[in-house]
């Protein structure tokens, strides 16, 4: 199998090529696509039952001699992390053909330039998880991320390229943080190949890997969406179009903790920064999920669920039991798949109402019941219910951190059950007030709040939002004060005042498309399917953190046993 | 067992098919579900053995499907299937046809499968399953009125309140299995972790757990609430089943931790209190439903009270106070919800003479009222009696539990004063739902059907029947109770527990009760004069609103939405901590070795002042042009240290950048917008300096760290043996680290199809237009042969240079071959695909601005997205292609090869990955080209013609 590996991201790149000949020939290039994806699904499969029974898949590219040249690496982590990535993209993919479908010109999702794009952000996903190099790490973030810059500011309308510049400024940033810190691994070691390193780190004085380390978990905290380096995320994410964002909250932040994952274990095992670590994951829950009650924005909200839960991967790296790893890795598997089928849910919504404001919808539950049922369930998964794979992976982590014991631990736990807790409750605000609620009476407090944000000349945010939290206490609902702030926003000259309150919701009639609906069914069965897989998929997390805390079985895979 | 629960789930997933074909009826058809576990539970009862059922599910979790049924899980099972089976048979008269029964249906059904996995499951994360997801259940069952704020809000309280509890018990129940060392209830409770502070800590979590679900103050407020929901569920979920949990939970666990601190002093406090305030809250609700609500709330106390104690006795009364409790609650409600239903009022004011209307649902109310009161010869008698009894023994010495009298007597007190209130509402009630009353409108009242009254009949003849098994039941219970020591006397259930102190507190607490039943006005009113000076309700709302608050003053703290302000605290974090860990590291042996050669430094110093002044300019321009400095000083640093092949491409990197600025720069404003403040400008000055500092620092730190040879070492030689090329540079790029520059030139593809995004929004394709398309073009101006360049005729005449046109038309050809010599040569001299790429792309840019935007489309008449493409595929081909040879991907391999004319050479494969990389470096620089030139030409030109044409009509 060790020739295959380096297929799921070479193929993508052969289609990218291959969509872009075809440019004028829309069923081509999606034929194209769609069956790589289908190929990289198998191929990912493949790797992971060869990764799980042979040990870790190696691929020397070009055959150089060790340890010259580059190696692509599949153990049991990145077999699992490249399946469930390549199933989620193909899900988005197949997803967004609907969309730009009917016309070249749809302004919000140019498809010829979609597709490709889409392929290049799939290579780098797949290379970043097999990387066996930190320099090709690098290139991975940078082809996933110059992918995304492109299918972020799609269709360039001024909210999304507002959007895309602090994407793309803070992540320029980061790339070049990540070339320093690759020049100061390779001027300390002078190499960069993962199990060169894995070796050579453990020689340096402490000072200078503890330096080399916390430089490289900064870089990645970023790309992760690690508190107090998250900020740039709820507020480039939610402008993007539905598959778009689906795909990133999906897999870019989950590839940054896959790396801090990957080289936390391998390169700095036994670290001095396990409780840094817990107070970050700590923070990233706690003030996330704040965040997410705050929005009155479906997609904003759930841009800052993400945030939050990547908190709860923290914890588990940062507790670095095998149990801590195993929980991270699932979890990372769950949100993967739970925070991008709800993106893909809010996309249905949005094409059905043309809104994801809360401040609008209602009545969902009536006049759409099948898209209520594929709300729902992610959304209770998100909120860790049991027996869905959300509270699989909770408990993974709690038990970890229970064993664990310390005071630290401890505090940890408490974060991560209030996390739970203010995810479930902005999950049923969003519930009540799109699917519950009546169209009528969204209409009416979207007037009320419109009202109370014109009683202010002072339309400061700050002010406006403590007013209506005084307001708002007595009403119910509870939508948030941030509303009126949004509706006041809204008055100061926006065109869209009117629209917002007396346009009716609904912006499109009759059936939902298939395209879009079968594919976020299937990926809701697919998390419901988890809960089911749960045995075998915890034994295979099991087994892959134990040989993460290991590191021979990786290291002796890519330098071989003779050394 | 796991067959009855998925039974249930599958009738779940069914329901709204059978609905759309039965109607309403669809009830009737899922009542057998639940039927048919109650006779299976029949068939089962008890014996030696208790019933087991373990599927393996989640080793590495310790928790695996494990299923047991006791004694007490017996009873529950029977509780949970029978009333669930009566009250599904009570939907199909109490709904109407509409689209909405099949997700009610479906939803209730859902739920009993939950409830009944709760009792049976013998795995504490199993039960937290069934746990949360009756929690869920009950949530879209209570906001079944889903337009109703009033019921949102209701639903949405219920479920925070009890997944709070939820989560603090699955805290608990997980600390309890790590100190277990196992999740199976059935092992913990034979054998219990020592007594510690961290068990006690986890017992408590669970209690918090139980005291929510059970609606125990001050988690009580829920419950009334939760009467939002249609009256079967009240009857059901609020009665008989799930409020149930807490108080199953600790009945379950009391045989292993009732003797943990805080166990009894904690529920029984909490328990009297809730006793108490349910009862005494429950004397002024004007609506029945309520008053049922608040009775609940109330009783529930009394039985969290009786189960917690922890005697043998104690725990049989408990059981059995919890199957009266079941029977004639459920039945109550199940007449409110007919009162409901055929009478469309739930207001005792206005409720009059319902009893006269309808004798049957009037006895059937009577009987379980009585029940509830604990009349002989009931069976809500017959468990008061063993419960009084038990506790009366506890004051008495304590009976095993270390109880003080004064305790004791306070809890039995306190139980004795419950009970003359539930006397109290209970008459309340039916007087309030069936009483003529003076002055108010008999009600009218529809008669209901048999089938609507047939399940409260049944439940309320069940609380006269199973009074006189009062014998075999104690048998059954023996499973569950004999976990218990035995107590002062033995612990039966019997209508005639004989004259004694026990008896004579239930007749006080009925002729008390009466009474206060008679004074009901003046209670009430002093209830509404006081003013409650606490309510957990209120508490409970500030609190979310707390949250709520909370939640935007932090976001809108540091969700700032400013580039700059997110820029600053990533600079700030790199040198909080790489930055310190770096002075940490800095060891007094550092050596910093400041230069090779002072050109170097100069070199540097050039770069760090156009850097500077990059940051100082105001004008765009000059920012780009001095960019473009700092990049060819790197130049000269890479010539300075003898690397000519990054040199060059550098330069020529620099070269197209700073034209792709240039032509941008046509479309923006010359000065820079927003300047900040200079006391900001100082601050940010300063972080930058510092991390300038700290990134030089950590290189030199790290460098000096180095022991291990580097890897490169074994580049030169490996270059010429293995890769073919004495180029190395160019065979790290195109052959040992291939991989990294595959992925670069996908990001060349990418970058290119995103500026091409941005300005032709909606394709990717630009049109070619050739000289030879122009209309005018050919009637205007025929051919003419002398001409050195096509494309510079369409330009105006003004904007024309011969020089330029024939220095072009001479340099093009030259500057393609150069690139394609630089392609071909790179594997052995300096140059490579990339370099290649870019000097072509140069050639066509000098096209470009000699003879405008046709010039560029008659010297590369192709769509620049082909070209990518086709690079990429030839590149990722020739990555592909070894694969079929039965190499390695990317493996090159090495030809010699005889050429006419060009005489023998020697070919390394890895020049068609380089022709890949050629391609599409030119598909780039032709993407720019014509977005930030031939795009930006023709906006130009169209914004032109708008301004002549607004001029000529202001003329006009």
């Amino acid at each position: 199998m060790n020739d295959v590996v380096p297929l799921p991201v070479l193929l993508p790149l052969f289609g990218c090529g291959a969509a872009l000949m075809f440019s004028r020939r829309p069923r081509v290039q999606r034929a194209i696509t769609v069956s790589v994806l289908v190929a990289v699904v198998a191929i990912a499969s493949m790797l992971l039952v060869a990764a799980d029974r042979h040990g870790p898949q190696v691929a020397w590219l070009g055959s150089w001699p060790r340890p010259l040249g580059l190696a692509l690496v599949a153990d049991r982590v990145s077999a699992l992390m490249l399946l469930v990535s390549a199933i989620v993209t193909l899900a988005v993919l197949v997803y967004s053909l609907a969309q730009g479908g009917a016309s070249e010109d749809d302004e919000s999702t140019p498809v010829s330039i979609y597709h490709p794009t889409f392929m290049v952000l799939v290579a780098g996903v797949s290379n970043a998880f097999l990387a066996g190099d930190l320099f090709n790490l690098f290139v991975s973030f940078e082809m996933l991320l110059f992918a995304s810059y492109v299918l972020l500011t799609l269709g360039g309308t001024e909210s999304r390229i507002r959007a895309g510049t602090i994407y793309v400024v803070i992540n320029m940033v980061s790339s070049a943080l990540f070339l320093i810190a690759i020049a100061a691994v390779y001027a300390a070691t002078g190499s960069l190949n993962f199990a060169q390193l894995s070796e050579r780190l453990g020689d340096l004085p402490d000072g200078v890997a503890l330096t080399l380390q916390l430089l490289l978990l900064t870089v990645f905290a970023i790309k992760a969406a690690v508190f107090p380096l998250s900020f740039w995320l709820p507020d480039s994410y939610p402008t993007a179009p539905a598959p778009v964002t689906a795909v990133f909250a999906g897999l870019l932040t989950k590839v940054g903790v896959y790396a801090i994952l990957r080289t936390q274990t391998l390169l700095f095992p036994d670290s001095p920064l396990s409780n840094l670590l817990l107070w970050t994951a700590f923070a990233t829950m706690l003030v996330g999920i704040l965040g997410a009650v705050a929005q009155s924005d479906v997609k904003r909200m759930l841009s800052f669920t993400l945030v939050s839960h990547i908190g709860y991967m923290i914890l588990g790296i940062a507790l670095g039991s095998a149990e801590g790893l195993a929980g991270a890795t699932l979890y990372v598997v769950h949100h993967i798949t739970i925070q991008t089928v709800l993106f893909l849910v809010v996309g249905l919504i949005e094409y059905r109402t043309g809104t994801t404001s809360l401040l609008r919808l209602g009545g969902l539950a009536k006049t759409a019941p099948f898209i209520a049922i594929l709300f729902f369930i992610p959304a209770m998964n998100l909120a860790g219910i049991p027996p869905l794979s959300g509270y699989l992976g909770k408990i993974g982590l709690l038990q970890a951190a229970v064993a664990d014991g310390s005071t630290t631990a401890y505090v940890l736990v408490g974060g991560a059950v209030v996390t739970s807790l203010l995810t479930l409750y902005a999950m049923a605000k969003a519930w009540a007030l799109a699917f519950w609620r009546s169209e009528e009476q969204a209409r009416e407090m979207s007037k009320a709040l419109n009202e109370a944000a014109a009683e202010h000349d002072e339309p400061s945010l700050r002010h406006i939002t403590k007013r209506a939290v005084e307001k708002n206490a007595s009403e119910a609902d509870r939508v948030m004060p941030t509303d009126v702030a949004l509706a006041a926003g809204a008055t100061e000259g926006d065109e869209e005042v009117d629209d917002l309150y007396d346009k009716p919701l609904h912006a499109r009639e009759g059936a939902t498309p298939r395209t879009l609906m079968w594919p976020t069914t299937a990926l809701v069965a697919f998390s419901i399917a988890l809960t089911v897989v749960a045995g075998p998929l915890f034994g295979l997390t099991e087994r892959a953190s134990v040989d993460m805390k290991a590191r021979t079985p990786y290291v002796n895979a890519v330098l071989g046993d003779d050394r | 067992m796991i067959l009855l629960i998925s039974v249930h789930l599958l009738a779940a997933l069914a329901a709204p098919a059978m609905a759309l074909a039965l109607g309403r009826k669809v009830f009737m058809a899922l009542a057998i579900v639940p039927l048919a576990t109650f006779v299976w539970a029949v068939l089962n009862a008890p014996g030696a053995a208790p019933v087991t059922q373990t599927v393996s599910w989640i080793p590495s979790l310790g928790t695996d499907l494990a299923f047991r049924m006791g004694a007490l899980q017996w009873l529950l099972t029977l509780v949970v299937a029978g009333v669930g089976a009566l009250v599904l048979f009570y939907c199909a008269s109490y709904f109407h046809d509409d689209d909405r029964v099949g997700s009610f249906a479906a939803t209730f059904i859902a739920f009993a499968g939950s409830m009944l996995g709760l009792v049976l499951a013998d795995d504490l994360l199993m039960v937290y399953v069934f746990w949360e997801m009756t929690t869920v259940f009950s949530y879209l069952l209570i906001g079944y009125d889903m337009t109703k704020r009033s019921a949102r809000l209701a639903a949405m309280q219920a479920l925070i309140v009890t997944t709070f509890g939820g989560l603090a018990m699955l805290v608990g129940m997980l600390m309890l299995g790590h100190l277990a060392g196992t999740m199976r209830i059935s092992k913990i409770l034979a054998d219990p972790p020592a007594a510690s502070g961290l068990l006690t800590a986890a017992v408590m979590l669970v209690l918090v757990g139980a005291l929510s679900k059970s609606a125990i103050v001050p988690f009580h407020f829920w419950l009334p609430g939760a009467m939002s929901a249609p009256t079967p569920v009240s009857a059901y979920l609020h009665a008989a089943s799930m409020v149930k949990a807490g108080v199953y939970l600790v009945a379950l666990l009391a045989p292993a931790f009732a003797g943990v601190p805080g166990w009894r002093a904690g529920i029984l406090t909490l328990g009297v209190l809730t006793m108490l305030v349910g009862g005494w809250r429950s004397l002024v609700q004007c609506d029945v439903k309520l008053i049922l609500a608040y009775g609940t709330v109330s009783q529930l106390g009394f039985l969290l009270v009786v189960l917690s104690v922890g005697t043998r006795a104690a725990a049989l009364a408990g059981v059995a106070l919890l199957l009266a409790h079941a029977l004639f609650k459920s039945c109550l409600f199940l007449v409110v919800g007919i009162i409901d239903h055929n009478a469309g009022n739930r207001d005792l004011r206005t409720l009059s003479g319902l009893g006269r209307r309808s004798p049957v649902l009037f006895a059937a109310a009577a009987i379980a009222g009585a029940s509830m009161v604990g009349f002989p010869p009931l069976l809500g008698f017959v468990a008061k009696e063993s419960v009084l009894t038990a506790l009366v023994d506890v004051t008495a010495g304590g009976d095993g539990t270390g109880l003080g009298p004064v305790a004791a007597w306070t809890v039995l007190v306190g139980v004795v004063v419950g009970s003359i209130i539930t006397t109290a509402y209970t008459l309340r009630f039916l007087w309030g739902a069936f009483a003529d009353k003076p002055g108010v409108e008999a009600t009218d009242f529809k008669t209901p059907s048999p089938a609507f009254l047939a399940s409260p009949v049944v439940l309320a003849v069940l609380s006269i029947g199973v009074a006189f098994f009062g014998g075999p039941l104690t048998k059954s219970l023996e499973g569950y109770t004999h976990q218990f020591p035995p107590g002062a006397h033995e612990a039966k259930l019997a209508l005639w527990h004989g004259l004694g102190l026990p008896l004579g507190l239930s007749v006080l607490a009925l002729v008390s009760g009466a009474l206060m039943f008679v004074a009901r006005r003046p209670i009430a009113h002093a209830q509404t004069k006081v003013a409650q000076p606490w309510s957990a309700q209120r508490a409970y709302l500030s609190l979310m609103h707390g949250v709520d608050r909370l939640s935007v003053e932090v976001t809108g703290f540091m969700q700032r939405g400013s580039v700059s302000a997110y820029l600053a605290v990533t600079l700030v974090v790199l040198l909080a901590f790489p930055g310190v860990a770096m002075l940490m590291a800095w060891t007094p042996d550092v050596q910093v070795h400041v230069w090779d050669t002072p050109a170097q430094a100069a070199a540097g110093l050039v770069v760090v002042l156009a850097a500077i002044m990059t940051a100082r300019a105001r004008r765009r321009l000059r920012a780009a042009l001095l960019v473009g400095v700092t990049g060819y000083g790197c130049a000269v640093l890479f010539v300075l240290q003898g690397a000519p092949d990054l040199a060059l491409t550098q330069v020529l990197v620099e070269t197209a950048s700073v034209i792709a600025f240039v032509l941008v720069l046509r479309r923006l404003p010359t000065y820079f917008t927003d300047r900040p403040l200079s006391a900001q400008r100082y601050v940010r000055a300063l972080l930058g300096l510092a991390v300038g500092a700290a990134v030089a620092g950590i290189m030199i730190v790290a460098t000096n760290a180095r022991t291990a040879q580097p890897v490169s070492v074994g580049f030169p030689e490996a270059s010429v043996d293995f890769g073919g090329g004495k180029n190395i540079v160019s065979v790290t790029l195109v052959d040992i680290r291939a991989w990294d520059t595959m992925g670069e030139i996908s990001v060349l593809v990418a970058a290119a199809t995103g500026v091409a995004s941005l300005l032709f929004i909606g394709t990717r394709r630009s049109t070619i237009r050739r000289v030879g398309d122009l209309p005018q073009h050919h009637a205007a101006e025929p051919k003419t042969g002398g001409s050195w360049l096509s494309g510079p005729s369409t330009l105006a005449p003004e904007k024309r240079s011969i020089i330029f046109e024939v220095v072009t038309r001479l340099v093009f050809p030259a500057m393609v071959m150069v690139g394609v010599y630089l392609l071909f040569a790179g594997h052995n001299f300096t140059g490579g695909g990339f370099a290649g790429g870019i000097v072509t792309g140069l050639a066509l840019v000098v096209r470009y601005l000699a003879g405008g935007r046709y010039e560029l489309d008659e010297a590369a008449p192709i769509d620049a997205g082909t070209l990518l493409g086709v690079g990429l595929v030839i590149a990722a081909g020739s990555g592909l292609a070894p694969l079929a040879f039965g190499g390695a991907v990317l493996e090159s391999y090495q030809y010699d090869v005889h050429l006419p004319l060009l005489g023998d050479h020697h070919l390394v494969t890895s020049l068609f990955f380089d022709i890949g990389v050629y391609l599409v470096v030119v598909g780039l620089i032709l993407d720019l080209l014509r977005t930030f030139g031939s795009r930006i030409d023709r906006q130009i030109i169209s914004e032109e013609r708008d301004n002549d044409a607004t001029n000529a009509e202001v003329a006009r």
